[in-house]
């Protein structure tokens, strides 16, 4: 028998028949389960990229929401922190207000005696707000670190109040913001810096007049923080000229040399002015006429704690009204100073409430980009799915009813 | 006379040939049926003077239709295929254990590195630490659950390979037994065709467990090879197969043998070719320990990592951090020496491993060999990369060899010739757990804290600070003092502090230890850093200062379980690069599209050589098959044929008759 070209086995037939309608059907019942889970690729081999890529989408949506949930904490820490400011910015004001009454050459000692209570139980406010914690227990103005109370006095002088921790602002990040402000930076003073000093004077009898204006600060290079203490020696006028002598001693903290024989002039004809320069680094404008005898002290005032302690203690204490012009106008000249750190830090403060607004916006679209990629690699386009759904359904249906139709062809049939 | 002759002859063959036919449709079915056809020859015609009469027809032989050379092609290519198809239908399954999205085990291991964010937020919350280690314990026991899975697997086709060698063993003496006949019948002069179609069966049905090769000798018999060269059946003797283990005794290998005369032969299952065996072979030596290598690693590498930073972390009650998983350990599970019957090692060496490097990982076994007591070669079974020691530069901690972020130690003195075996990760997903429960021992303060000068007049801020190693000796704090907007000095210098003045660089970690290139920028040092580490931004001032303290330094006051730095930093291993170059918790990404791209490419493979197969099939049945049609258009011949040989029957007869007739008068 020759070997024909095409010739086909019957049993073959049926096998290969077989064969396609069973490919056929897993093929529908695999875009069956397409259409039911709604992805296209339901296991890895179905496209292993893919698969890889959503997975990754998934860590990274999850990521971004626990970033969101950590900035939503930092955020209402700051915002808390800030509105705490705010509220110490406004009994700073009320001190303020007070102070300038208590500088009304009218009041008794008595009065002054009432404000300065009343001035105290400011004090203790802002050292509580300046304590305050947030929800979850971490104090607001931590900086970089700090214990329970970061805050800590009364202590004895020279430091009346100390930062009990680390200074310092930590940075924000692309995603996250820092969840306690430089605490330090707003409350506490420093001398180089901000030339923050506590002027009194020796008890001056009500005939006389004198008054320093504030220390400032002219060289902060040689501003070593400590305390001086001036002593008038002699007041001569010459030939129109009055020369003050004065000595000034050094300390505490650092006990330093006494300076002896420095002299003042200024003519005797103008009102009585003179500027002592012999602090390292300081200088500052005495007006009136002092007498031998006289002394000033010019103290360091490390914190606005102690400045509106240093006011309340001298407002409440001054018998004359030299002495409490004279407290007032240096309390006034240092709550300033104190103020606008505060209102620095809470510029800070808002600065961060602004960048967590624009992380927030930021991470959102992300969100949105992160979810077009997960959805891009494993959903399944439902129209393109429906589609293919119901042309393999027609394809399985034609080869089912052809194998039907087929198999009854037999040569059989014609041979009766 | 001679018509009578030739009708019944011609009668008999053509009865021969319905009857025929007839065996060919009736075995129109039959599996490995080769259709049969009737040779008719004529019979020598006789001489005469008038010439040469013939003498009718005769039954020559009845011919087996089979073409060998598509038979034995048909026969590769569904081997092939059965090989293709079984390792794809596994690795299916495979993939089925690494599971993608919100299950799995890259989800939990994402949601316990995020739960620590939590902790971050409020260190002192016992809530938060609980919810962390609640995370913790979940992702240990996916882990466990994986490699349950992953033994459950093993076991699986362990015992179908034992099955089916035992199949191969019975097909085998089947194959024997058919020689046996078709050899004592190969005396009759006739083609034993039934025999023969019943032993190419027994062929076929072989090759689906193990590709064989076949070689038919003078006797008659056939000789059936396995791996082109190992006789399994050599005439009508035996040679059975049995599953082994490797070299190693290995128990996650197996290895199919096969033993003559009683000596035992292990083949490699590359040179077996196809069958389901060959496909269940490679399934499980290189695509189940791959999975079970990746799930290892990851487990490995996760834990270990997690350890590490916990432990430079302070809990709530003011102690460094224990462990949070069980940590990673090696015996002799992880390393194998050879078993016999292969060559034992002669000297007396022993490995042990420990970890150096986690982001350093390759999930592979490793082999080494010995070629003198210190050296030798270390070639990586994933992919085939051979690392020789001793190595250059020595690893500083001693090991013999440092590979892939291990180290590896000897002990005793190896032999030339001494080999081994490493597992180090095919262990560490079975027995993880989490060590502890308690919320106060998470540990999430730092040791280490940073200050800046209170009298600092630029813009610095500090980023990051954390530890690197344990200890620190920070007794003094270190001062870093800034003496330009760019450069600053220090003060734990030796021997003279704050000599050399340093370029400082926004934004760029500064470490405890002092870059070993300087002044060159960037700074190098020396692996693996340590001590700690900190980042600042913005710009200084001359004279700003930046300390770096120890946490519980009473002169600070700070409260160290008010501090989450260690959480940050837990927080921080998300990114660090330690699966190939992937980032920690893409780390199960990559995992899944690995195991996925080989099911893929096995299921392409399967595709490609079904197909094959089904078209070599379709030609040999082309010419072996049964054809129904062309059967009945047969049947209707040689019935024609039949009758008209009756007929001739009948017309001798009657000419008998008319002759009798007419002596009769």
């Amino acid at each position: 028998m020759a070997t024909s070209l095409s010739r086909l086995g019957t049993a073959n037939t049926y096998d290969l028949a077989m064969r396609n309608l069973t490919a056929r059907q897993t093929k529908l019942a695999d875009l069956q389960e397409n259409l039911t889970s709604g992805k296209r690729v339901v296991r890895p081999s179905d496209d292993p990229t893919g698969a890889a890529q959503a997975e990754r989408s998934l860590t990274r949506l999850a990521r971004i929401a626990t970033d969101q949930r950590a900035l939503e904490a930092q955020k209402n820490s700051i915002a808390s922190a800030e509105s705490t400011l705010g509220d110490i910015t406004s009994a700073l004001q009320r001190f303020r207000e007070l102070t300038v009454s208590a500088g009304n050459g009218n009041n008794t000692p008595a009065e002054r005696r009432t404000i300065a209570v009343e001035l105290q139980g400011l004090r203790e406010q802002v050292l509580t707000m300046a304590n305050r914690k947030d929800n979850n227990g971490l104090p607001l103005f931590a900086a970089l670190g700090s214990g329970q109370v970061p805050f800590a006095g009364p202590n004895s002088p020279p430091a009346d109040y100390s930062f009990v921790g680390l200074p310092g602002q930590a940075a924000a990040s692309e995603n996250a913001i820092p969840g306690t402000l430089d605490g330090e930076s707003a409350f506490m003073l420093q001398g180089r810096r901000d030339g923050a000093y506590n002027v009194t004077l020796s008890q001056i009898p009500t005939d006389r007049t004198l008054q320093t204006g504030p220390v400032t600060v002219v060289d902060p290079t040689l501003v070593n923080g400590s305390s001086y203490s001036i002593t008038i020696d002699a007041v001569s006028t010459v030939a129109g000229t009055t020369t003050v002598t004065y000595s000034v001693a050094e300390g505490p903290p650092v006990a330093g040399p006494t300076q002896s024989g420095l002299t003042a002039s200024f003519p005797s004809n103008l009102p009585p002015s003179f500027t002592i320069t012999a602090m390292p680094g300081l200088s500052m404008t005495v007006n009136g006429l002092p007498v031998a005898g006289d002394s000033i002290t010019v103290d360091t005032s490390p914190s606005i704690f102690s400045v509106m302690d240093d006011a309340i203690r001298d407002i409440g204490t001054a018998v004359n009204a030299n002495a409490a012009s004279q407290a007032v106008a240096q309390a006034l000249g240092n709550l300033d100073i104190g103020m606008e750190r505060v209102s620095a830090v809470r510029g800070q403060a808002g600065d961060l409430l602004n960048r967590a607004d624009r992380i927030t916006s930021t991470q959102e679209s992300r969100s949105i980009q992160l979810e077009a990629d997960r959805s891009r690699a494993e959903d399944l386009d439902m129209i393109k799915g429906i589609a293919d759904f119901q042309n393999q359904q027609t394809g399985y249906s034609a080869a089912l009813q052809s194998y039907a139709q087929v198999q009854k062809l037999s040569l059989f049939n014609f041979i009766s | 006379m001679s018509i009578l002759n030739i009708g019944t002859r011609a009668l008999q063959a053509n009865q021969v040939a319905l009857q025929t036919a007839g065996n060919n449709i009736a075995n129109v079915n039959t599996p490995g049926y080769s259709r049969q056809t009737v040779t008719l020859q004529t019979v020598e015609g006789q001489f005469t003077g008038g010439g040469y009469i013939g003498k009718g027809v005769d039954v020559q032989t009845i011919q087996r239709n089979f073409s060998a050379f598509l038979t034995r092609q048909s026969t590769l290519a569904s081997s092939v295929q059965a090989a293709d198809v079984t390792r794809s239908d596994k690795l299916s399954q495979l993939e089925g254990i690494f599971p993608g999205g919100a299950s799995g085990l890259g989800s939990a291991i994402s949601e316990m590195m995020n739960a620590f964010s939590d902790v971050a937020s409020a260190p002192t919350d016992l809530t938060a630490r609980t919810v962390a280690l609640t995370r913790v314990d979940e992702t240990a026991s996916r882990m466990r659950a994986a490699s349950q899975s992953l033994d459950d697997l093993q076991q699986g086709v362990d015992q179908e390979l034992r099955q089916k060698a035992d199949a191969i063993n019975t097909l085998a003496r089947g194959i024997a037994e058919v020689n046996d006949e078709i050899a004592r019948a190969q005396g009759t002069g006739q083609p034993p065709n039934d025999l023969l179609d019943r032993r190419d069966q027994l062929v076929r049905e072989l090759n689906q467990y193990v590709q064989t090769t076949s070689i038919p000798a003078d006797d008659g018999t056939v000789g059936i090879f396995l791996a082109s060269s190992q006789a399994l059946v050599l005439g009508t003797t035996v040679s059975p197969v049995s599953i082994v283990s490797d070299d190693f005794g290995d128990t996650l290998k197996n290895k199919l043998a096969i033993t003559r005369n009683g000596l035992t032969v292990v083949l490699d299952e590359n040179a077996l070719g196809g069958g389901e065996v060959a496909g269940l072979l490679r399934f499980q030596n290189s695509d189940l320990v791959e999975g079970r290598n990746l799930l290892g690693r990851l487990t490995m590498a996760v834990s270990t990592a997690m350890n590490a930073q916990h432990q430079l972390g302070l809990d709530l009650d003011g102690n460094f951090g224990g462990n949070l998983f069980t940590p990673a350990t090696f015996n002799g599970q992880n390393i194998r020496q050879p078993v016999p019957p292969a060559t034992l090692n002669t000297g007396t060496g022993d490995l042990s491993l420990a970890i150096t490097d986690v982001s350093k990982f390759a999930a592979s076994d490793y082999e080494i060999s010995f070629s003198s007591a210190t050296s030798g070669s270390i070639p990586r079974r994933s992919d085939g990369l051979v690392v020789s020691f001793p190595q250059t530069p020595a690893p500083t901690s001693g090991a013999l060899a440092n590979v892939d972020g291990l180290d590896i130690f000897v002990s005793g003195t190896p032999n030339v010739g001494d080999r081994f075996l490493l597992k180090p990760f095919s262990t560490s997903a079975s027995n993880i757990d989490s060590v502890f429960s308690t919320p106060r021992n998470l540990a999430v303060a730092s040791p280490i804290a940073g200050s800046m000068g209170s009298t600092n007049q630029g813009s610095l801020k500090q980023v990051s600070i954390s530890a690197r190693t344990l200890p620190m000796s920070l007794a003094t704090p270190v001062v870093f003092t800034f003496t330009g907007t760019n450069t600053y000095t220090r003060s734990d210098e030796t021997p003279v502090a704050n000599t050399t003045v340093f370029t400082y660089t926004p934004g760029q970690a500064i470490e405890a230890e002092f870059p070993n290139n300087y002044p060159t920028l960037p700074p190098t040092y020396n692996d693996p850093l340590t001590g700690w580490t900190f980042t600042l931004q913005g710009s200084p001032k001359p004279g700003d200062t930046f300390t770096v303290i120890d946490i519980k330094d009473p002169a600070y006051g700070v409260d160290y379980k008010l501090n989450s730095g260690n959480a940050t930093a837990m927080m921080n291993l998300r990114d660090v690069a330690m699966f190939d170059g992937a980032a920690l918790t893409d780390g199960y990404a990559s995992l899944i599209s690995q195991i996925g791209i080989r099911s893929q490419s096995a299921a392409y493979a399967a595709e490609v050589s079904s197909s094959i197969a089904t078209n070599l099939e379709k030609d040999r049945t082309g010419v072996s098959g049964v054809n129904l049609d062309e059967e009945a258009a047969k049947l209707l011949q040689y019935q024609q044929a039949y009758q008209a040989s009756a007929k001739m029957i009948q017309i001798a007869q009657s000419i008998f008759d008319t002759l009798m007739q007419g002596l009769n008068r």
